[in-house]
């Protein structure tokens, strides 16, 4: 549905990005703060003027689309609402200028939830139900496709599980879904494909599966002699195998990179107490952190 | 048209519009009640020339309706900076990603909301000066005149309103925009309309003026104005120039 590519800026916020969102699919759109993610999505929104390189919705470029309400859905994290406008009179203005009923405000406000709050004036809005508000902006003109920048931002536990819901009806009704986040493990649920960026480059973008494929094990494990252990484990690491140990309290560490079985023969051959040997699987938020150069951000936004 | 729609349902859901609709009403009123019991009384220290006797004078007092102007110029940059202040100019560019059609819209929009704010300036005046005339000895009031007069502020008002919005379109920040044009017409077009009069007459101000044809009122008294006809014409080009540079310049910008 998007295929992308450009170059942005005096700064590069973007280099030469290129990726597709597929219908019916949800696609998370992942890197850290900073990583040019919001950039990308102002591209493909046609609110900034890519350096180089073009960005399509549905086979066209959205500042040629007749009425982008009915094919493009956004929610972008810095779009504002005037604090003096009710939450229906803000969808108004929406569904006037892309010639829909104005009744369709009010059942967009009942799809988000927020049709308690339909004549309340914004100002006094959470953070949480301006996102909701965001969202029913989208959904006005009933697009196929719906880019939500952050949309996890700001919502409560709950919301973040009504949202994961809902993007997946959206996606199951065969619309194109792509979320942008920078944590991984909050659309980690939803996402069926990942595109993952850091400092304006791609570096991923494949399905969730064949990340996970690519991801790294781990094992928890708990002893009281913690450094005895971390020895043997550098020891066995400096030997050349790829181990990565982070501790997590003062009697507890994670193990990259060896199997359980392996870290249990090491104990014992150590002669450490275990008091737990866990294979936690995959952690695909320590996948993304090395992915992105280690949750260092850099580069501009 | 349904842009034009979209942009009365963005002004009337907020409370600018109220607001300067009753400072436009207040000070029409003022401005008459100012010039039917203060300017004459003020004269009528030195000799015994009653100025309401003299119809032209009178005819200056419904001209009183013009001297709100400046909220309808304020009205027009509110309209398009405030989008910029909270940021709506996402969503309105989201939906309309054609950018100049925005401007277009917002300009033909507040052109309808300067001639109806005209329309209650005039009526204000009108009644004002009636009432505050019935206990005055005072020479007759001009219906063709009071006439033209409301053809020329609602005609001001419109061309002046859009005017607000190509100056907002072109200076995006609302405080700079507004107190830019504050200065403007307060001070440096006053000062060049005393110092060298027939620049004067071709500024934005002066056009008005010619527009409005109440010079006295405006305290642009004896100096020269143009025809109300070239007055539209330099008015509405003005308003047309900012419009333009804003497309050419400030409109293109990246909305981040």
């Amino acid at each position: 549905m998007i295929s992308l590519t450009k170059r942005f800026g005096k700064v590069q916020a973007v280099s030469d990005l290129s990726f597709t969102a597929q219908p019916g699919r949800v696609t998370g759109f992942l890197g850290p703060n900073g990583s040019g993610k919001t950039t990308t999505l102002r591209c493909l929104l046609g609110l900034v003027q890519p350096t180089s390189g073009t960005t399509q919705v549905g086979g066209h470029d959205y500042r040629e689309l007749p009425n982008p309400a009915a094919v493009v859905g956004a929610t972008l994290e810095a779009s504002g609402f005037h604090p003096g406008r009710t939450a229906r009179g803000h969808l108004q203005v929406i569904t006037d200028a892309a010639s829909l009923p104005s009744g369709r405000a009010d059942e967009v406000l009942a799809l988000v939830g927020l049709t308690e709050a339909a004549g309340r004036k914004v100002g006094g809005f959470s953070l949480g139900m301006r996102q909701r508000l965001a969202l029913a902006a989208a959904l006005v003109g009933d697009p196929g496709v719906l880019i939500l920048d952050e949309p996890a931002n700001g919502l409560d536990p709950e919301g973040i599980a009504w949202l994961r819901g809902f993007l997946r009806a959206r996606a199951d009704e065969g619309r194109t879904v792509l979320v942008s986040s920078h944590v991984l493990s909050e659309v980690q649920q939803t996402v069926d494909d990942v595109v993952i960026i850091s400092k304006g480059k791609l570096v991923q973008a494949g399905s969730l599966g064949e990340l996970t494929g690519a991801g790294i094990s781990q094992v928890r494990v708990r002893t009281p002699q913690l450094e005895v252990l971390r020895a043997a484990l550098n020891a066995e690491a400096g030997s050349g195998a790829r181990v990565n140990v982070v501790a997590v309290s003062p009697d507890e560490i994670m193990v990259a990179g060896l199997e359980a079985a392996e870290i249990g023969h090491l104990a014992l051959r150590e002669q450490v107490e275990l008091h737990e040997l866990t294979p936690v699987g995959t952690d695909l938020e320590a996948l993304f952190l090395e992915l992105t150069g280690g949750g260092n951000p850099g580069g501009a936004a | 048209m349904s842009m034009v729609r979209s942009e009365f349902r963005k002004v009337t859901t907020t409370k600018v519009l109220l607001w300067l609709t009753i400072a436009t009403i207040a000070f029409s009123a003022l401005n008459v009640v100012l010039l039917v019991f203060l300017t004459p009384r003020a004269m009528d220290l030195g000799s015994d020339v009653n100025l309401l006797l003299d119809p032209a004078y009178v005819t200056n007092i419904l001209g009183a309706a013009g001297s709100s102007s400046i909220f309808i110029l304020i009205l027009g940059i509110i309209g398009m900076t405030s989008e910029y202040r909270h940021m709506t100019i996402t969503s309105t560019f989201l939906v309309t990603p054609k950018r100049p059609r925005v401007l277009i819209a917002k300009g033909i929009t507040y052109a309808l909301l300067g001639a109806a704010l005209g329309a209650i300036a005039f009526l204000t005046s009108t009644v004002v000066t009636l009432i505050a005339l019935s206990k005055e000895n005072h020479a007759p009031v001009d219906l063709t005149v009071a006439l033209q007069i409301l053809g020329g502020v609602l005609l001001a008002f419109a061309i002046y309103a859009f005017v607000g919005v190509s100056v907002g379109a072109l200076i995006r920040n609302q405080v700079a925009a507004i107190v830019g044009a504050l200065v403007w017409v307060l001070i440096i077009e006053a000062l060049v309309t005393v110092f060298v009069d027939w620049i004067g007459k071709w500024l934005p101000g002066g056009a008005l003026d010619a527009v409005l044809q109440t010079t006295n009122v405006s305290g642009r008294g004896g100096s020269d104005i143009l025809p109300t006809a070239a007055g539209v014409v330099v008015l509405l080009g003005y308003a047309v120039l900012f419009g333009i540079l804003a497309s050419l310049i400030t409109l293109r910008r990246d909305i981040t």
